[in-house]
């Protein structure tokens, strides 16, 4: 395989992956990806969940559609695209989970009691795994759907980066049938049906009666949807491998970056994933070649007491730069054939309008 | 007393600087914070030259007590309370189901958390107390919101029964601003101020109290007001290395005013310090800080 480019993937993939732990500027990067694609003509949907209000704001999207909606004009136009669209869709938990539960569930009445549980109603949006499957789900049907060339999917927040590619399989962990057939009382087995009644009992210990039995009845009725679910994380992960997909790791340079990254590489190794990049953000690699202050012609009096104060300033910059640069070559030495590992600037404090995303859609376009 | 706020803001250097003045005050403290079954880091035990803090309630140094709140202590905790028999809990948790039930399903982790957060605050509470202060690193906002949140969210669905019992028993514990509050470290930055002020409004919510904020790492201004004017344009004008040094110190300002402007609560202001004895200089400071932020009882 020939040396991979940020600026090919965003041009021929039909999915791009942005996985991170919380806090490293992964939406800002997701968003500045697709305005990036949909400037070079193509049709681009950006998937996130629960994005800071200004991302919004910046796109022009309001917070909780049904589906996905596009861009306004001004801010299109302002973004640069022109034979290209973008769309957002800012994912809505509750929303795309009773969707699922419509789509997945026969009839309309079973739907329907579903949907008004007061369990159901609590775990929908609470269940560990719960996001990660939501936008999985989602980001396959879109992408099944045909109506865009890219989607881009902004993965949930989490404090570790590989929680998106594990969060499906605990979620179908605990829908595996022969967890749950354990808190149904209707078994053949003598053996299973003991076990149930001894679990009965204790979730009546622990939760009260009334609860317990009310618990048991909703994993009777949600059975059907969660053996279907189980097929569909294997399914996705099916999907998740395929060359039309590329898997992007975003990280701060921290201690700890090169750590995580290295993680990261081995699992989507592990898990045949379609790992394509790196992406070192708020890196001050791109500062190395900036100059050092120095005294203009004719500088005025305070301008020469300053100078020495901000060449101590520049002299720390350096040494950020230095360091960043030698994390970007690990990173790059890491990520092999197949791989690559790029550097993004830190934006400017609170600098997150069309204008700055575009010159960070232009610096991912060129890398 | 709870230390929360965003990933990388200096939560764990706080909660260790707080920890080890209280102790050298004299108070018995109980320093934990939320751990994962599977972590290999914390970063709180490392300012104890530790890799993790342990399971239970261990001396790691005079006056201070360390421990990991794990949710599956929590719940064998919890189910050895109500099945009054410890051999019948581990066997419940040795169940396929019920542990992977625990351990995926809506809130059990949460409750196990709080659940042994909870015994922590009866044993101080009780005849003979270990702890006079229990500080908490708690995990990046939205877990925190989470777990203050989780009696009012759970009472709602299980009014009944032990668990509700312990919730509510929690509950008055929690919302006592006598007994607890949180305390929101940030930095003076666009963003972390923008979570800061949106976590206040979330503890709100969830009726916690909060005690104030730190502003860490607020950055000192070397330069006059004239240098700044004189120095300004020539570091746009040739991109000069310093550049985000130079502005940092005035977007800092902005955004404590900002922050200043949206709430009431005390703001502390850390300045930037050095990383060699960090913890005993933050300790210093706050030795200083009136009115100091540690809380008189409570947790």
């Amino acid at each position: 395989m020939s040396q991979v480019r940020v600026g090919e993937l965003l041009r021929t993939k039909k999915v791009i992956v942005c996985c991170g732990a919380g806090g490293v500027g992964k939406t800002t990067t997701a968003a500045a990806l697709s305005i990036a694609a949909a400037r070079a003509g193509r049709r681009v949907l950006v998937l996130t969940i629960d994005p800071s209000r200004r991302l919004a704001e910046t796109l022009g999207v309001s917070r909780n559609p049904t589906d996905p909606v596009r861009i306004p004009k001004d801010r299109s136009d302002a973004a640069g695209i022109t034979t290209g669209t973008l769309d957002a869709w800012m994912l809505d938990i509750k929303l795309v989970s009773d969707g699922a539960v419509r789509r997945l569930v026969k009839s309309d009445a079973d739907a329907q009691r579903i949907l008004s549980n007061r369990i159901y109603q609590q775990v929908s949006t609470m269940v560990a795994g719960m996001h990660e499957y939501t936008a999985m789900e989602a980001l396959h049907r879109l992408v099944h759907a045909g109506q865009y060339d890219l989607v881009v999917l902004d993965t949930p927040p989490s404090r570790n980066a590989l929680d998106f590619l594990e969060a499906p399989r605990r979620l179908s962990g605990l829908v595996d049938s022969r967890a749950i057939s354990a808190f149904l009382p209707r078994s053949d087995s003598l053996v299973a049906r003991t076990a149930s009644r001894v679990i009965e009992k204790i979730l009546g210990a622990v939760f009260g009666e009334e609860f317990a039995h009310e618990f048991v009845g909703f994993i009777g009725t949600f059975t059907s949807i969660f053996q279907s679910l189980n097929v569909d994380v294997n399914e996705m992960r099916r999907f998740l491998s395929s060359d039309d997909v590329a898997f992007l790791l975003v990280s701060s340079p921290a201690p700890a970056a090169l750590t995580e990254a290295s993680f990261f590489h081995d699992k989507t190794r592990e898990l045949a994933l379609p790992f394509r990049a790196f992406v070192l953000n708020r890196s001050h690699a791109t500062d190395a070649g900036r100059p050092m202050p120095s005294a203009p012609f004719g500088a005025s009096a305070a301008v020469l007491t300053g100078l020495p104060k901000l060449t101590r300033l520049a002299e720390t910059e350096q040494l950020a730069a230095v360091r960043d640069l030698t994390l970007l070559g690990e990173l790059q030495k890491r990520a092999g054939e197949g791989a690559t590992a790029i550097a993004l600037p830190e934006l400017p404090q609170g600098a997150d309008d069309v204008v700055t995303l575009v010159s960070v859609a232009d610096a991912l376009a060129a890398s | 007393m709870l230390i929360t706020g965003k990933g990388g803001v200096g939560r764990s250097v706080m909660t260790a600087a707080l920890a080890k003045l209280a102790a050298k005050r004299g108070k018995r403290v109980l320093v934990t914070e939320v751990g994962d079954e599977g972590d290999d880091y914390s970063p709180l035990a490392r300012h104890w030259n530790r890799e993790r803090l342990p399971q239970h309630p261990e001396l790691i140094e005079p006056n201070i007590h360390g421990a990991v709140l794990l949710a599956r202590t929590g719940q064998e905790l919890f189910l050895k309370s109500v099945l009054r028999s410890g051999t019948i809990a581990r066997a419940a948790l040795g169940s396929d189901a019920l542990r992977r039930l625990l351990s995926a399903g809506p809130s059990f982790r949460e409750m196990g958390v709080f659940f042994q957060l909870l015994s922590a605050l009866r044993q101080k509470t009780g005849p003979n107390p270990t702890h006079e202060l229990i500080l908490i690193d708690m995990p990046a906002t939205g877990h925190t919101l989470s777990l203050t949140g989780l009696p009012e969210t759970l009472l709602k669905l299980v009014p009944g029964g032990p668990i509700a019992a312990a919730l509510k028993e929690g509950q008055t514990y929690l919302n006592d601003p006598k007994l607890a509050s949180a305390w929101i470290v940030t930095l003076p930055e666009t963003l972390p101020v923008s979570e800061c002020l949106e976590l206040i409004e979330g503890l709100k919510k969830t009726r916690m109290p909060v005690g104030g904020v730190v502003v860490n790492r607020m950055p000192a201004d070397p330069f006059t007001a004239e240098e700044r004017e004189g120095l300004g344009p020539l570091v746009d004008q040739h991109g000069w290395l310093g550049r985000e040094a130079f502005k940092k110190p005035l977007v800092a300002h902005r955004e404590l005013a900002r922050l200043r402007s949206h709430t009431a609560l005390p703001i502390f202001v850390m300045p930037e310090l050095p990383h060699e004895g960090l913890i005993a200089a933050m300790a210093g400071l706050l030795d200083v800080a009136t009115p100091l932020p540690l809380p008189t009882g409570g947790a």
